[in-house]
């Protein structure tokens, strides 16, 4: 018994490390949006790289996690929502991770007068990300609170699909190519994803909150 | 000859392994919560320790058996009960141990001519229902007190989980330790007093008793059960019934724990009179209603929607089907037994209506005007003397079953070495002991003669028409030891 409390510790302990990886992947990628539209590219490929780096570990930390509570027979009522409820929140990153890397391969040129509603954008996404974070740490520590930020999660994700609508609306306004038009929409709605991807977590975890409330 | 004697009670032993383990640790496996080696173990461990440490309180669970005086009468009786379990256990429903022997017992009786005492049958069939309405409601009042624990709790999931691991590990060995004190005497309590140990002394450090030896042969016969068999039953207590949480399994453990201890605790009970509190009756309960009350009870306060009941409906057949089942199988055993095998499976008694025993019924203040058609007669059954007497009219039919307890011949004498050497004398004190000494040697030939030349002592006196619990409690353990003493001083 007493490994199994030095397990379960440790287990915490690499949930708690996933989901600070999915904290910071998320700030890390509005940074790196900063960067970018103030064309510091230096400081973008580091947080390129970083997230890379961010992008692994929440992978090895996701297979390390599923196995031990496969292996020590743990929460065996709710390992597979847990299991599931990881992969879908590794799969925002997995999102943040091909967004940042179109940037880099492709460099879009983002006229001035679209900086301003890029960011909220992807003000939006992060926050929507940050909420799923708190919620998916709450269903862990707090179920009663689980709720409340998914909540959150649905407010932010509705909020970066209206500013995406916005920056796609002034897009196509522009007196710019239909090439780069074209290809400035394909990156917001990338941006709007990654707040479809939180919600798409979101919508799981609702249901798994509930098969655990008796 | 005693050692095969001693396999049918050993059969019964594996029946209770496999039958019963599976409903204390069914919730926890069939939950993944624990792996069945792990509760297989904890329960071999528990039930040993239970049946080692306090199965010798053969005051209580003996008397239940104790009826049956001849050891191939015992054999049979528990060869039938085993075989009855055996049979619905392969169906995979988990039935009543106590139900299945209280079912064989009738048969015995029916077969040897005793007449059943319907009131105590009636007593201990309510408190099997009575124990299942109180474990439902336990278990939805568990439910209700861990349900708001479990929606606000602060605690991480997995740590949550590891509490309930604890949590049933502890259940489950409680369970099994009442399970262990409780039912061993139902395996091989009827081989105590012709148990073939000897005492064995480990340097000066302590001892083993014959009877521990026998009742550690009769757990060992148990753990066997629990690795051979009960994982099937397990399945239908955690899943078929209702599916369990592992949070509501815990429930459900918890729930059978606590009814267990309150229907089996003799200290509870003495607690509960000594402050005037009502009490609750020590009465034999099975661990199977208990535990399948409390599945239904967590059903019920979820709403009820998710119970199989067609499942529910085939348990509760299953408790019919048991006790009859188990009379039947008894009844024709028995005649086996008997005829075929030439084994003897009941005592030659006889009842007799001489002068000593008419005048003292007249003591006791019945009619005997309505004994002139068996004036100077001798029956060979009770039934044979109630037949006789009911055709009358003129006696109630409680006069006549404590004329024919007045009536039996039961020779005795008094022997306290034999006491001891059946390990019987720890449940007397040494005051009681010491009285029993001055009787050494005097020989009775009818029960209430020693009732009566014990009388004069307090320790052995019984109180007269009895209203308060405490007397009436007072009346039941002297009772009790009465019949340790009827049992352990008869001669041929």
């Amino acid at each position: 018994m007493a490994l199994l409390l030095k397990t379960t510790r440790f287990i915490e302990a690499q949930i708690d490390t996933f989901l600070d990886v999915v904290s910071d992947s998320a700030t890390a990628f509005q940074l790196a949006i900063q960067d970018y539209l103030a064309g510091r590219m230096q400081q973008f490929e580091e947080r390129l790289a970083a997230i890379r780096e961010y992008e692994h570990r929440a992978d090895d930390l996701r297979v390390s996690i599923e196995r031990f509570l496969y292996e020590r027979t743990l929460i065996p009522e709710n390992r597979g929502d847990v299991l599931a409820l990881l992969e879908n929140t590794d799969d925002v990153i997995d999102n943040i991770k091909d967004s940042l890397l179109q940037f880099s391969i492709e460099t879009p040129q983002i006229p001035a007068e679209l900086h301003d509603l890029w960011l909220q954008t992807t003000q939006a996404s992060v926050a929507a990300v940050e909420q799923l974070v708190f919620a998916v740490r709450s269903f862990f520590r707090d179920l009663s609170a689980v709720n409340n930020y998914i909540h959150k999660v649905y407010f932010f994700e509705r909020e970066a699909d209206l500013m995406g609508e916005k920056l796609r609306r002034q897009i196509f306004a522009l007196d710019i190519d239909l090439a780069m038009k074209s290809q400035l929409r394909y990156f917001a709605i990338h941006i709007e994803k990654i707040s479809d991807a939180a919600q798409d977590t979101c919508d799981r975890l609702a249901i798994f909150t509930i098969k655990r409330q008796l | 000859m005693i050692f095969i004697y001693l396999l049918s009670g050993l059969y019964m032993g594996w029946s209770l392994g496999a039958n019963t383990t599976g409903n204390v640790f069914g919730a926890a496996v069939e939950t993944r919560m624990l792996k069945f080696k792990n509760a297989a173990l904890i329960a071999s461990i528990f039930i040993t320790l239970g049946a080692l440490l306090e199965g010798s309180g053969p005051t209580q669970t003996l008397g239940k058996l104790g009826s049956v005086d001849a050891i191939g009468g015992a054999f049979t009786v528990a060869l039938a009960a085993a075989l009855t379990i055996t049979l619905i256990v392969r169906l995979g429903i988990p039935i009543s141990t106590s139900q299945t022997i209280v079912g064989a017992i009738v048969g015995w009786n029916f077969f040897s001519g005793r007449l059943t005492d319907f009131r105590s049958l009636i007593t201990i069939a309510s408190s099997w229902v009575i124990a299942f309405v109180v474990s439902a409601a336990i278990s939805a009042l568990l439910f209700f007190m861990v349900k708001p624990w479990n929606n606000r709790s602060k605690r991480h999931l997995l740590e949550q989980d590891l509490m309930i691991r604890y949590g049933m590990v502890l259940a489950g060995a409680f369970g099994a330790y009442s399970l262990g004190a409780n039912n061993i005497a139902t395996v091989v309590g009827v081989f105590v007093p012709v148990s073939p140990f000897k005492d064995i002394a480990v340097g000066n450090l302590f001892r083993i008793t014959g009877i521990q030896q026998l009742y550690l042969v009769g757990a060992l016969s148990i753990v066997v059960g629990i690795y051979t068999y009960s994982h099937k039953v397990m399945r239908t207590v955690g899943k078929d019934i209702f599916q369990l949480s592992p949070l509501t399994a815990l429930v459900a453990l918890l729930a059978q724990a606590i009814v267990l201890f309150l229907f089996a605790s003799k200290s509870l009970y003495n607690l509960l009179l000594k402050f005037h509190l009502p009490t609750i009756p020590l009465v034999p309960v099975s661990a199977t209603q208990i535990i399948v009350g409390a599945v239904v009870g967590i059903g019920l306060a979820t709403g009820g929607k998710n119970l199989r009941y067609n499942i529910l409906a085939k348990i509760s057949l299953a408790w019919i089907l048991a006790p009859v089942l188990a009379f039947l199988l008894s009844y024709v055993a028995l005649f086996i037994t008997q005829n075929v095998f030439e084994l003897q499976v009941q005592k030659e008694t006889s009842y007799i209506f001489d002068q000593r025993t008419i005048s003292k019924i007249q003591e006791e203040g019945y009619d005997i005007d309505a004994l002139s058609t068996v004036n100077g007669r001798s029956f060979k059954t009770e039934d044979a003397v109630y037949q006789e007497l009911i055709d009358q009219e003129k006696l109630s039919k409680e006069e006549i079953l404590a004329i024919i307890a007045l009536t039996e011949v039961h020779k005795m004498k008094v022997d306290v070495a034999k006491l001891k050497a059946s390990n019987m004398h720890r449940a007397f004190s040494k005051k009681e002991l010491a009285i029993l000494k001055d009787f050494d040697g005097k020989e009775y030939r009818h029960k209430w003669q020693l009732r009566e030349a014990l009388s004069v002592y307090p320790e052995y006196a019984l109180f007269p028409n009895v209203i308060k619990e405490i007397d009436k409690n007072h009346n039941r353990i002297v009772e009790d030891k009465l019949q340790i003493l009827y049992r352990n001083f008869r001669i041929e």
